[in-house]
This record gives C-alpha cells, sequence and structure tokens, in this order.
C-alpha cells in the first residue's frame, strides 16, 4: 500500500503556444497538509484542474492515491473532494438541495445524505436560511457551502482552490479548525492560497510553482533552511516565497520609474 | 506632481467605444468555437436577408401603387407596418439592444450627451431597427419612382419616422430592463405575454361573432388614429402631392413633436441610468421554516428505481425548471396555442369545407409541439453556469447526466403530447388507427432521434444563459443552425414516409416505417451515450469556460 497521495510525473499543460504548466513532478504523502503556491499567472489554477479532471494535461501523468487518473477516473473522483475556482455551485438551489444533490452525485445513500447534510449545514453556519437559494447567499457563504459539498462524501484528498478568499474571520477560523482535524484523520489537503500567513500557519508542506515550473517542494522547515540557512529559523514565508518568485533588480528599477502616481 | 485626466470630446468618445465593439468582435472571432458561430450567424443571416429584401419589394410594389393610383395617404398603411414592426418585435423577443450592456461605460467619464447618442445608436443598430430603415428605403424608391416631386417631402417624415421610432423603441426597452430587472416584475410580464399570445388567438373567432356590430364603433374611431405618427407621414406626404404645404408644414410639426416628446422622455431615463440606477434586485427575505424544508427533503418522489446520479440530475433538472418562471411559462405556450386554435369553430368549418380530415391535421399538430419543445434541449447546459463542473468533479460518466436531463425533457413532452392528444380527439375526433398509431411512433423517433443531436450540440456550442432573464439572451448561432437543420431532416424524412404510405395505398406502411426509424433511433441514441461520455470529456474545457465565464 502507498502512502503517496498526489503523484504527478511530467505535468505539461499547453494553450497553444503558451505553457501554462511546464513538466511539473509534484509529490504529496498522504495526510499532509500541501500548500501550493505561485504569484498571479503562475499556473496554479492549471495544476489544480488537472489533477482535479476539470482539465486535460497535454502531457505527463497524474496518480491519486496509487490510481492513475487517466485510466481510472472514477474511481479516482469518488476519493477526492473539490472546491474549484469559481466554487461550482448550481445557483437556483437551496444549499441543503445542493448537498443533497452532490451527496447523491457521489452514491452517498439517501438517509446518509440527509444526515451529512443537516451536520454540514449547521457547522457552516447556513442553516438558518432554508429557503434561500445560493444566488441570494452572500460570497462568505457560498465558500462554505462548496466546501461542505467538498467534504460530504469523507474524500481522502481534498483540492481547494482559494478557500477563504471572502471568508469572514470567524469563518475562516471554524473551517481551518475543520481542516486541521481532517489531515490529522489522514486526510490529504492540496490548497492554493494568496494569503501566506494562512498557508504558513496551516500547511506542512509547500510547492511553489513559477512561470509554469515548480521551483520549489518541501516542508516549510526545508525551504527556509534552504534558503536561509542554519541562522534563517525565524524567516517567514514571504520572505522564502519572495527570494523564491520575487521581483528582481531590474523590475523594481522599474516599478520606481512610475514617477508619475506621486 | 501626479497628472490630472484631460477631458475627451463626445466624439472621441463614441469613436472610442466604437473601437471597444470592434475589438471585443475581433478578438471572439479568434477563438475557432466562435469562429463556427459566425457561420451559423451568416447562414442564418442570410435566410433573414431573403425576409428583409421580399417585405422591400413588397413595400416598394406597394407605395408605387399608392403614389401612382393617386391614394398617397395610403402610404400610412406602409408605415404603420412598419411601426408595429420596429415597436412590437422587440418586445416579443425581449431583447431590447444588444449583449453588451453599454452602462458599463460609466465607470469612465463619458459625457452625458455620448452616454445617449451611444445608446440611440444601440437602438439603430439591432435587427428590427436595421430591418424597418430598410424598408422605408424602399418605400421612397417606390415612390420616387412613381413620382419624383414627393420625394423632399417623403424623406423629411421619413427621417422623423425614424427618429421617433428609435426614440420610443429605446425608451420602452430602457423601462422594460428596469422593470424586469426584479425578478416578480419579470414573471408577471412573461405571463402576461403567454396570455396576450394566447388572446391574439381568440381574435378570429370574437371578430366572426362580432364583426358586423363592432365596425361601426371602429369606423367612428378611425379618424382618431391619423393623429398617429404612421398616419401623419402618409397625410403629410398626401398634402404635399396635392400642393397644400400649409398642411403639409402642420403634419410635418405635428410629426416632429413625437421624437422630440420622447426623445426629451428617454433622454430622462438615461440620465436616471447617467446619475447611477441600481437594476439588480434584492433577495427576498428568507422565512424561516425548517420543518417544512426538510419535510420536503425527506419526501420520496419515486426515482428510487433510478441510479443515485441519475436520480440526483432529475430532481435538481425539475427544481431549476419550477424556479424558471420564464422556461416554465414558455412550456405552457404550446398546449395553450394548441388548445385555442382547435377550440375555434372556424377552424372546424374550414377543416370541413375543404375536406380537410383529422388524418392530416393530427401529425401537423403533434410536429408543431415536438418542434417548440424540443428547442431548448440543443443548449441543455445552459442554465447551469458554474455548476457544471460538478459533473466533471463527482464520480460519474457523463452518460447519467445525459440520460437524467432527456429524461426530464422526455417526461414533459409526453405530458404536454399526451394533454394536446386528448384535447384534440375530444374536439376534433379521434383520427384512424394507422395515422393515429404512425404519428405516436413518428414522435418516438423525431424526439429520440433529435436528444442524440441535441446532446452533442449541447457540448459543441454551449451558451451560458442567465436564470430567469429575458433580457439579451442569444444562443449559439450554430446550436439553433444545427437544431433547425435535425428538424428540417426529420421533418423530410417524416413527409418521405407518410407520401410513401399515400403513394403506395398501404395505410400501414407509416406505421410499420416509424416503429423501425423510432427502433433505430432509439438504438442510436443508446450507442450515442457512450460516445458522448467521451466527447464530453474531450469537449469539458470548453464547457466549463463558456459557462463559468
Amino acid at each position: 500500500m502507498t502512502d503517496l497521495a498526489i503523484v504527478t510525473e511530467k505535468l505539461t499543460r499547453r494553450f497553444g503556444a503558451l505553457t501554462a504548466v511546464d513538466n511539473i513532478d509534484l509529490c504529496v504523502t498522504a495526510g499532509q497538509f500541501f500548500g501550493f503556491l505561485g504569484p498571479n499567472g503562475a499556473g496554479k489554477s492549471t495544476t489544480i484542474k488537472m489533477l482535479t479532471g476539470l482539465l486535460a494535461p497535454t502531457s505527463g501523468r497524474v496518480q491519486l492515491l496509487g490510481l492513475d487518473f487517466s485510466s481510472q477516473s472514477v474511481e479516482v473522483k469518488r476519493q477526492i473532494g473539490v472546491v474549484p475556482e469559481g466554487m461550482g455551485l448550481f445557483e437556483r438551489l437551496t444549499g441543503a438541495e445542493y448537498l443533497n444533490f452532490v451527496g447523491r452525485m457521489y452514491g452517498l445513500d439517501h438517509g446518509t445524505t440527509l444526515q451529512r447534510t443537516r451536520e454540514l449545514l449547521e457547522f457552516m453556519q447556513l442553516a438558518d436560511r432554508p429557503k434561500s437559494m445560493i444566488a441570494d447567499y452572500s460570497h462568505g457563504m457560498q465558500k462554505k457551502l462548496a466546501l461542505a459539498a467538498a467534504v460530504i462524501h469523507g474524500p481522502r484528498i481534498l483540492f481547494l482552490d482559494e478557500p477563504f478568499e471572502g471568508v469572514d474571520a470567524l469563518a475562516a477560523g471554524a473551517l481551518k479548525a475543520l481542516l486541521s482535524r481532517m489531515t490529522a484523520r489522514g486526510v490529504t489537503i492540496f490548497l492554493t492560497s494568496h494569503v501566506l500567513e494562512i498557508v504558513e500557519r496551516l500547511c506542512s508542506h509547500v510547492g511553489i510553482i513559477h512561470q509554469g515550473r515548480l521551483v520549489a517542494q518541501g516542508s516549510i522547515e526545508e525551504l527556509r533552511a534552504g534558503i536561509a540557512g542554519e541562522a534563517g529559523s525565524k524567516t517567514t514565508l514571504e520572505q522564502i516565497f519572495l527570494s523564491i518568485v520575487g521581483q528582481s533588480g531590474a523590475e523594481r528599477a522599474q516599478i520606481e520609474e512610475l514617477s508619475w502616481l506621486t | 506632481m501626479a497628472d490630472i485626466a484631460q477631458p475627451v470630446g463626445i466624439l472621441k468618445q463614441i469613436t472610442l467605444i466604437a473601437g471597444l465593439r470592434w475589438r471585443m468582435l475581433h478578438n471572439f472571432l479568434r477563438r475557432k468555437q466562435n469562429r463556427l458561430d459566425l457561420i451559423g450567424v451568416i447562414i442564418l443571416g442570410v435566410v433573414v436577408c431573403v425576409f428583409v429584401i421580399g417585405v422591400c419589394f413588397a413595400l416598394s410594389a406597394g407605395a408605387y401603387d399608392f403614389v401612382s393610383s393617386g391614394r398617397i395617404a395610403w402610404l400610412g398603411l406602409l408605415f404603420w407596418a412598419i411601426f408595429l414592426w420596429w415597436q412590437l418585435l422587440p418586445i416579443m423577443v425581449a431583447g431590447f439592444g444588444a449583449s453588451f450592456d453599454f452602462r458599463t461605460m460609466l465607470r469612465f467619464p463619458l459625457r452625458f450627451g455620448a452616454f445617449y447618442i451611444i445608446g440611440l445608436a444601440y437602438g439603430l443598430a439591432d435587427f428590427t431597427g436595421l430591418a424597418a430603415v430598410c424598408w422605408i428605403i424602399a418605400i421612397i424608391f417606390g415612390v420616387a419612382a412613381a413620382n419624383l416631386a414627393l420625394l423632399p417631402a417623403l424623406i423629411l417624415m421619413s427621417v422623423l419616422f425614424i427618429a421617433l421610432n428609435v426614440a420610443l423603441e429605446r425608451l420602452v426597452g430602457s423601462w422594460m430592463e428596469r422593470l424586469m430587472a426584479g425578478r416578480r416584475t419579470r414573471e408577471l410580464f412573461v405571463a402576461g405575454f403567454i396570455l396576450l399570445m394566447l388572446a391574439l388567438q381568440l381574435v378570429g373567432p370574437l371578430l366572426n361573432r362580432y364583426g358586423d356590430s363592432a365596425e361601426p364603433l371602429f369606423m367612428r374611431a378611425l379618424p382618431y388614429l391619423s393623429y398617429f405618427p404612421a398616419s401623419l407621414v402618409g397625410k403629410g406626404v398626401g398634402a404635399a402631392a396635392a400642393g397644400s404645404y400649409g398642411a403639409f408644414a402642420l403634419a410635418a410639426a405635428g410629426m416632429a413633436c413625437y421624437p422630440a416628446l420622447f426623445g426629451a422622455l428617454l433622454w430622462m431615463r438615461f440620465a436616471a441610468q447617467y446619475r447611477g440606477e441600481e437594476l439588480s434586485e434584492t433577495p427576498a427575505a428568507a422565512k424561516i421554516n425548517r420543518n417544512n424544508a426538510e419535510r420536503a427533503e425527506l419526501g420520496a418522489d419515486g426515482l428510487s428505481l433510478l441510479s443515485p446520479q441519475v436520480a440526483a440530475v432529475i430532481r435538481k433538472e425539475v427544481r431549476y425548471l419550477l424556479r424558471n418562471g420564464f422556461a416554465a411559462m414558455m412550456l405552457l405556450l404550446p398546449p395553450g396555442l394548441v388548445f385555442a386554435l382547435i377550440s375555434q369553430s372556424s377552424l372546424l368549418n374550414f377543416m370541413g369545407s375543404k375536406g380537410i380530415s383529422p388524418e392530416l391535421f393530427f401529425p401537423a399538430l403533434v410536429a408543431y409541439i415536438v418542434l417548440i419543445l424540443m428547442t431548448p434541449a440543443y443548449n441543455s447546459f445552459a442554465y447551469e453556469n458554474a455548476g457544471v463542473q460538478t459533473y466533471f468533479t463527482a464520480p460519474l460518466r457523463f452518460r447519467e447526466v445525459f440520460l437524467g436531463k432527456n429524461f426530464v425533457q422526455v417526461c414533459l413532452i409526453a405530458i404536454e403530447l399526451a394533454l394536446c392528444i386528448a384535447a384534440f380527439c375530444y374536439r376534433v375526433g379521434m383520427p384512424s388507427a394507422p395515422i393515429f398509431l404512425a404519428t405516436l411512433a413518428a414522435i418516438v423517433f423525431t424526439v429520440v432521434g433529435q436528444l442524440s443531436i441535441a446532446n452533442w450540440s449541447s457540448l459543441s456550442f454551449p451558451r451560458k444563459l442567465t436564470f430567469g432573464q429575458i433580457h439579451g439572451q442569444r444562443q449559439s448561432r450554430m446550436a439553433v443552425l444545427i437544431a433547425f437543420s435535425a428538424q428540417l431532416l426529420l421533418f423530410a424524412i417524416s413527409s418521405l414516409v407518410l407520401g410513401l404510405g399515400r403513394w403506395t395505398g398501404d395505410r400501414w406502411l407509416p406505421a410499420k416505417a416509424f416503429t423501425l426509424l423510432a427502433v433505430a433511433a432509439t438504438g442510436g441514441y443508446v450507442a450515442s451515450l457512450d460516445a458522448l461520455t467521451s466527447y464530453a470529456e474531450k469537449k469539458k474545457e470548453k464547457l466549463i469556460e463558456a459557462l463559468c465565464r
């Protein structure tokens, strides 16, 4: 039995002449809380889409929980949960109806779906608006519902694309607690976020993608040691990130040239 | 020191927005999918052009005849037709202006003058306006051919007529847009529209019954119509022909009042938009009634025999349909029209007098229902929006999605057809057994045959539609073309089969042939599901991109 949850081999995606993801070899162990970082347009969302079956790779392989995605996609999808970019909600259903729909799509029986729906709505503090359609939810409420839908079937890997964007501090706290509990129970979480403080606090391991290439991968301590050596034990993830993909001196000079802004 | 943006002239701003529209069109055509859509637009455009040019000839000939026979005031009739077209068609299709919302430009320092002119230009640039202008030009040619001296007067009146129509159409469109921003008013409007369509079917019987007694009333009201713009055009040109320049000036002045009035009202309306008008609807406060919600969730729906995935899609489709007032009400239209049609005694008398038996009328009626009800299937993911991603992240094969969607579609068609057939048999009479059975088999053949093509079209040419909204909703032109071609093909095959039955004298031949075709279509449909599952996998990126945009 393998303890590798996510493995990619030379994963590549091209859009015409543009190579959005270039020969990525990812390796995420089961139970890891893995943060996938990168500047805007680096290829994070393209990678997560390929890992969840929303986008076909141009070349390369994806293996989740030892199963090959291209040949065993249904079996793989049964074991993963996804909060995609744009959340993928059916906006004209109520929260409960949507969770019921998703539960049934994942093959849960009626009773289990109903029970989990109730529990998830309570946990996410969405139970007090049973008749509201998702279209009438706030952005944060939609995020919480999307997360609830992603976990309703008890996935072994959870893919989250910017899960904390637009979520208030209280809800974010509850979500973080839930995610931490899930990793403690052996669930692998793969998340992208722009908020490096959150990633630093939650994730044990990170991968950094820049211009379509995986430029760093490992535990935060390993990256810290790699960047600053023994003396850098207080180096933040932001500093690590900037030192790997941050602006070069030439780019900074260009910005300083925008004198008309002042 | 920071720069301050320099004021930009109205003309420059209009040029910039025209450039923006051109750039958007250019970028739209860079995608292969959109280029295919353009082919659909071109082919449909040719059909529409034939219609517009045909009407041009008819109007030109009519105008020539009226002027050369001395009935110049009758030109007003032609302008009445154009006026009704220009004002009513946009309401019928509810496509006020282009889907590009020019109000988004308001975040830039756009002058109100530029905003107003751009708003008017959009009114003139849609299909209804362009066709109407073509027809007015055709009338001018017809009049010029008959009497060149009338040209200046006609041109002046025509320009005023065009200005009035543009202003009025934009004004009505703008108010409709505002009213329909609210869900309740929008659905009331759709309900009213459907009732109007049904009421129109009753015009014939009402005229038959009350026509004679209403005629004096109508004749008394007729003179007042001469104060309306279309009549004023005929009146003014007639006065110019008679050399009564005072009367012409009066008619022209009267005519000028209309664009001035509607232009001023439009100015006020656009000013409200320019100041910043919130059109989005506020969600209704939700009542907390957990017991009801739970009861609804627990309610058995008899779908337990199906696979959980198919059943989930069916439940979702039914909920979506019930919450999409526009789509749900459109379903009422075909049976409503059929009931109105077969309830007319004049139709039955006509059929009797022409020797038309139910044998012919019955299949035609059924074909009409199928034709209308199958159209949404050609873009069946239209309302999924971002939700479509769930179908690709969930552990299912795409055939299950199609099975769920098609099941709902077929059930709706079956219910509507059953109602219509029952009403037809009650009112007109039962067709003979061979025709009845042939029609039933033909229904299976055409519906199932179309489902395979429609599923392919839904994956190939998806177009996002906004829920419960009728403003600016456009299907992919390629999907429209495919639907049109498929229906034409199936209609041709069905006609051939019916023709063969008549030609050979074998009354049961159509029933047998349609049964065979229905079996073949069903086999083809079942086989297509697996192929479509693979095809969906190939097309998923385009589908997600089109619906999540």
